[in-house]
């Protein structure tokens, strides 16, 4: 679209574009701003922008006092986890279904989403007390299980509209051309299938790192991730702003770097394919 | 072209999914349904008894299961009412061409990536505390009172920190769909002397109404479940004033220990999302044949 826009009017639009952007990401950049002040300097009225003094010790204390980086491998081995689990069962679904749809296909996907629609917390009791029998209460693979079902429909969803779109007539081409079953895996299919996986490997990652119904009511101390962590700061004491600050910028920082990154593939993933 | 061969074997690598899913549709939704109808509390193990419709009758004339039922309704209303006008606002002026597109673009769906629980005790602390929060100083600077935000008005807090975390979301999807609208429409609507008011509510709305619509069902389906937030914020409180319907029922069960209650509480709960839920699969639904 060739539409001439004057100069003024672009400036202008640029102007307010960028005033909302920054006000809507305020929160994140003040919270890895007081990440860097002492804790006195972090309630300081009137609060101070740049010239403060710039530490890290806020970063260092959160390790030392409550054992970070467990945490922080907590979140990374339970998405990562799900993640993984939740495609090797996934791919060959979508798969079946996007190259050999079936009279019943478009009834299982929508039964797959379904369950998506399934409330949590009408389900909270029975593996609540599953897990506690079993003796799977606060351990990463309780977490790794359950976010793996809630995320299943997601991830089989996501990769059926990306299957669809690979053409069959180039699988047709390549058997023509006398190519062999492996190699029209190898060659053929898996390049075009791939970012369709790693867009759905990403997306899954952000959705299990965020998710903070389970990995609330099924950690304690043990295999609580981030989000369990960071709760335990609604009861604190003393002057915590900082340390709250610290611990948040290093559980959001990976993710929003990933987000970023497939900010593309989110609408599609987020809306079953139902807005391109 | 699908043999025989081939249909067995795609059958065979579709069942993992729709066994494993099955399982976990079944297996805890029944034993909900059976805890419902039991008189069955966690520190009282071994006297579980029938109870027949005891706990439903409990449940459901508990006032606050109404206050619950209310604030259910103003957390989701509310949310998608910022989020879908907002949405359409921020989509409409991304839309337009100016200088560094891409990283405003970045700036506005950050917030979609923050954990709950971080966004609900950064807001809470740093931004809403009357004493030490952002808010407060601003109010004090404009020689104004402070609010105390959790003690006033503490589900419409709530709302606003749930709303910014899904605005993001809601623009990104309406950002996508206003980049399909056709160029040449606008411009020959604008040719025939339709105004920049008329054009949005003629060409650009209708436009993006089956978005919109995508929008507000996706997000109640995860609104309805607010829990978090609640959890590190306000714990449900002052009173019932913040408590939602999934935080009722986790009170029930996993702070009270009573099973048999709070599992009628998850049941009304999965009957209200099976509402919503299927107005959102007759869209999804269309779409597949599309």
């Amino acid at each position: 679209m060739a539409r001439a826009v004057s100069t003024r009017r672009k400036a202008a639009v640029t102007a307010l574009a960028w005033t909302i952007g920054i006000l809507i990401f305020f929160p994140i950049f003040w919270t890895i701003l007081t990440s860097f002040k002492t804790e006195a300097e972090a309630v300081a009225t009137p609060p101070s922008l740049f010239n403060f003094n710039w530490t890290l010790e806020n970063y260092t204390t959160v390790q030392d006092r409550s054992n970070y980086g467990r945490h922080f491998l907590n979140s990374v081995v339970i998405s990562l986890g799900s993640t993984f689990l939740g495609l090797v069962i996934a791919v060959p679904a979508a798969w079946a279904m996007a190259f050999v749809p079936g009279k019943q296909t478009k009834n299982v996907l929508m039964w797959m989403l379904s369950t998506k629609m399934l409330p949590p917390v009408g389900v909270l009791i029975p593996i609540y007390l599953i897990f506690r029998n079993t003796g799977l209460l606060d351990t990463r693979v309780a977490l790794i299980i359950v976010l793996t079902l809630i995320n299943l429909p997601i991830i089989v969803w996501m990769l059926y509209t990306y299957f669809r779109e690979i053409p069959g007539e180039i699988l047709e081409a390549a058997r023509m051309d006398g190519a062999t079953l492996r190699y029209e895996i190898l060659y053929v299919l898996t390049p075009m299938a791939l970012p369709g996986i790693a867009s759905t490997f990403l997306l899954n990652v952000i959705l299990a790192w965020n998710e903070a119904f389970w990995t609330l009511n099924l950690t304690a101390a043990n295999a609580a991730p981030l989000t369990a962590f960071i709760a335990s700061y609604s009861s604190p004491e003393g002057l915590f702003y900082a340390k709250l600050s610290a611990a948040s910028t290093m559980a959001i920082a990976p993710i929003l770097i990933l987000g970023w990154f497939s900010q593309k593939q989110l609408v599609r993933g987020l809306t079953f394919g139902a807005v391109k | 072209m699908a043999t025989q061969h081939s249909r067995a074997a795609a059958r065979l690598m579709i069942s993992p999914a729709v066994i494993l899913l099955l399982g976990w549709m079944l297996i805890p939704l029944g034993m909900t349904i059976y805890f419902s109808f039991l008189r069955y509390n966690l520190l009282m193990p071994g006297t579980e008894a029938w109870a027949g419709f005891e706990n439903y009758s409990y449940f459901l004339t508990d006032p606050a299961f109404f206050a619950a039922i209310w604030n259910t309704l103003f957390l989701v209303g509310g949310v998608l009412l910022i989020t879908v006008v907002g949405g359409i606002l921020l989509a409409l002026l991304l839309d337009q061409p100016f200088w560094g597109q891409g990283i405003v673009r970045l700036l506005v769906i950050a917030p979609f990536f923050v954990m709950p629980t971080v966004s609900a005790l950064v807001w809470k602390n740093m931004f809403m505390n009357p004493v030490n929060g952002l808010f407060a100083f601003l109010a004090d600077a404009i020689g104004m009172q402070p609010v105390d935000f959790f003690a006033e008005i503490p589900l419409l807090s709530i709302i606003l920190i749930v709303a910014w975390g899904w605005l993001p979301f809601a623009t990104l999807i309406l950002l996508t769909a206003m980049q399909s609208l056709d160029g040449e429409q606008l411009e020959a609507s604008e040719m025939d002397g339709a105004g920049a008011v008329s054009r949005f509510f003629h060409i650009v709305l209708p436009h993006l109404a089956r978005a919109i619509t995508v929008v507000i069902l996706i997000q109640t389906i995860f609104l309805l479940s607010i829990f978090a937030e609640i959890l590190v914020t306000t714990n449900g409180g002052p009173g019932t004033a913040t408590t939602n319907l999934t935080f009722l029922v986790y009170a029930e069960s996993l702070l009270r220990f009573d099973v048999g209650t709070g599992s009628a509480g998850g049941v009304v709960a999965v009957i209200l999302a099976n509402i919503v839920a299927i107005f959102l699969m007759r869209m999804i639904g269309k779409n597949l044949d599309a």
